[in-house]
């Protein structure tokens, strides 16, 4: 029964991505049990239907998937990821992860995040502007992340934008289920090098724990569950937490005398980021699967049914949340239900926490106004998270004819510099080693086409090197007698701050070098 | 109906009378008392229902399960007194009950 200003909504059109509030609040007012015919699917909009669709997980099972378009093509399962199982499964796979991503680890991490977000922010301080996104929101979760896993620096951008394409849909498509890739196959070629070469890191852990699986027997991860694990961990850890990010621009930037109210206290950093993740939530509507007839407002939601859960839309139920629309953060109500809830509540959240708030205090600390450049800012569009995939914005200290960027540079990109990097100074070099990372500080002095200086690091007392420059490229080698003796010979170049190459470990193969100047 | 007193980091009180065989965490969560998360509601494994039961009531609330004792290593500011809101089940012998909320679940 359609009449001719019924309700209409589905999670592709592009004007419900840029502002989808307002249908949403006449779905929880017209529609409270929506049905959509050409998409095929139900969908609950209101906080206590979302709430009690989330904990019952009977009837809305999560073993088909939760993203609408994989319930609805019936892809084969992927034992051991567990978002999309039901119990005993999940139960017994998520219980590997339970005391990983905890309140008091995750907030352990707060150093070495802040250090990401300065990476990040320092080289952008006076420059007119940066992108939320490209700059910090799509840099630190990843660098985070990876670090958690153990996953080499220089090769965390290539597994983000992996992810991040597998997710993408285009602007009124749904997505394509050839697009589903879940078996982590990219990871592959880490974990068998891990496996050789443990560490102090998750993915060693999860090649060594032993847990009970979902038939009873006590044994480890097999390695395809592993690759699983790995792929889900890596990208849930970066698209939410990145859209979490740039809303954090967005709406504190349309919201200045909050955000003039942060930058005075930070105590109120917290309830600050509570507040953005119930206004606009990384993820707004999870789905799933109807494994049993669900009856909810006086009508029967079929078995075989998908079913999407609004939670973008349940955040601002004003029965919950009073003027539920306006953002506040000193609202003094219930919590959202961004994170979800019962079993399948975000593994990630006290990480999420974490990033967002110290994200907005470094961003804070440097930036205490910006304003959003909106011209070039562009929302995304993919079946999971909604966000921002560029968010530009002019911080005003630094001349305006350098402040408009069409496509912000990320951090680890090359910029192009008007005068010719100098690598006269002191750097920090992490070296990819068969042994994992290792950090070393290298002192440099360029003599034309010559240079000299010192190395060392924690084991190394300072050794004296000389090399030589062909073009951009330096060379040098530094003989180790520990832990074995060993010839180490690099090629680098270098680039503003940042320094990136090679470095070979005698016979022993080679591996990235990258750096940064201290 | 046993009455539970929840008193947060800032010391604002609330005396509530809770439906037996409703945990401590459900009396919080569904009286609007800040300092409770409780994203799992209930299944023991977010962390985030942590509260210090009151001196007087420790011994009385029972025994903790060994994946309740593990999950409460992973609280921010875990104490002798600790214990997940959503595994101590309210009883009508816990009439009185003081728990205290700490200042960050996360």
């Amino acid at each position: 029964m359609t009449t001719p200003n019924a309700v209409y909504w589905d999670p592709y059109r592009p004007e419900f991505w840029a502002n989808p509030h307002p249908v949403f609040q006449r779905l929880r007012h017209e529609a409270p049990l929506y049905r959509n015919e050409e998409y095929d699917f139900y969908a609950l909009s209101r906080f206590s239907d979302v709430e009690r669709g989330l904990t019952d997980k009977e009837s809305l099972s999560s073993s088909r998937g939760d993203i609408l378009e994989y319930i609805k093509a019936d892809l084969p399962k992927t034992p051991g990821l567990f978002i999309w199982e039901d119990p005993p499964d999940h139960t017994a796979h998520r219980g590997v992860l339970s005391k990983v991503f905890t309140p008091r680890r995750m907030n352990e991490l707060e150093g070495k995040i802040r250090a990401y977000c300065a990476r990040c922010l320092d080289p952008l301080v006076g420059a007119g502007g940066f992108d939320f996104v490209k700059d910090l929101g799509a840099e630190m979760p990843m660098r985070v992340i990876g670090m958690l896993l153990g996953i080499p620096e220089e090769d965390q951008v290539a597994i983000r934008e992996m992810v991040d394409a597998s997710l993408r849909t285009e602007a009124g498509k749904p997505l394509q289920a050839s697009q589903a890739r879940n078996s982590g196959v990219e990871f592959a070629e880490y974990i068998d090098w891990r496996a050789k070469n443990p560490s102090t890191d998750l993915m060693t852990d999860l090649l060594q724990v032993e847990f009970k699986d979902p038939t009873g027997t006590q044994r480890k991860l097999t390695r395809e569950e592993i690759l699983v694990f790995v792929n889900l961990l890596a990208g849930a850890g970066n698209e939410t937490t990145t859209r979490l990010i740039g809303w954090t621009g967005k709406v504190l930037a349309d919201h200045p005398e909050q955000r003039a109210e942060i930058a005075q206290n930070p105590a109120l950093i917290p309830n600050a980021i509570e507040e953005l993740l119930r206004f606009e939530p990384p993820g707004p509507s999870v789905a799933r699967y109807v494994a049993k007839d669900f009856e909810i407002h006086g009508q029967t939601v079929p078995a075989g049914s998908a079913m999407l859960l609004l939670v973008a839309a349940a955040n601002r139920d004003e029965s919950r949340y009073p003027d539920g629309d306006r953002f506040d953060i000193h609202r003094k109500g219930p919590p959202h239900i961004t994170f979800g809830r019962g079993i399948h509540a975000c593994l990630g959240a006290a990480l999420a926490r974490i990033e967002g708030r110290v994200a907005l205090d470094e961003v804070l600390k440097r930036f205490p106004t910006w304003s959003v450049d909106i011209d070039n800012a562009k929302i995304g569009s993919t079946s999971t998270v909604r966000g921002w995939e560029t968010l530009p914005v002019f911080t005003g200290n630094g001349s305006r004819s350098s402040v408009r960027r069409e496509a912000a540079p990320t951090a680890t990109q090359e910029s192009a510099a008007t005068q010719p990097a100098s690598a006269t100074g002191s750097w920090e070099l992490t070296l990819s080693t068969p042994a994992g990372p290792q950090v070393m500080t290298a002192h440099i002095v360029m003599n034309g086409e010559s240079f000299s200086g010192t190395m060392s690091s924690a084991e190394l007392t300072a050794q004296e090197i000389t090399g030589k420059v062909s073009g951009k490229t330096l060379s040098w080698t530094l003989p180790l007698t520990k832990p074995m003796p060993i010839k180490l010979a690099f090629e680098a170049s270098v680039t503003g701050d940042t320094i990136s190459g090679e470095v070979k470990f005698g016979m022993f193969g080679k591996g990235p070098l990258t750096g940064k100047r201290i | 109906m046993p009455k539970v007193t929840y008193i947060e980091s800032n010391g604002d009180e609330h005396v509530l009378n809770i439906e037996p065989g409703l945990s401590v965490m459900e009396g919080a969560i569904n009286n609007n008392v800040r300092g409770v998360i409780a994203e799992c509601r209930g299944a023991c494994s977010c962390a985030t229902c942590h509260v210090y039961v009151d001196p007087e009531w420790v011994s009385r609330t029972g025994e903790k399960s060994d994946t309740e004792a593990s999950m409460l290593e992973c609280v921010c500011d875990p104490q002798p007194n600790s214990r997940l809101g959503c595994q101590i089940k309210l009883t009508e012998q816990l009439d009185g009950l003081v728990v205290r909320m700490p200042e960050k679940q996360v």
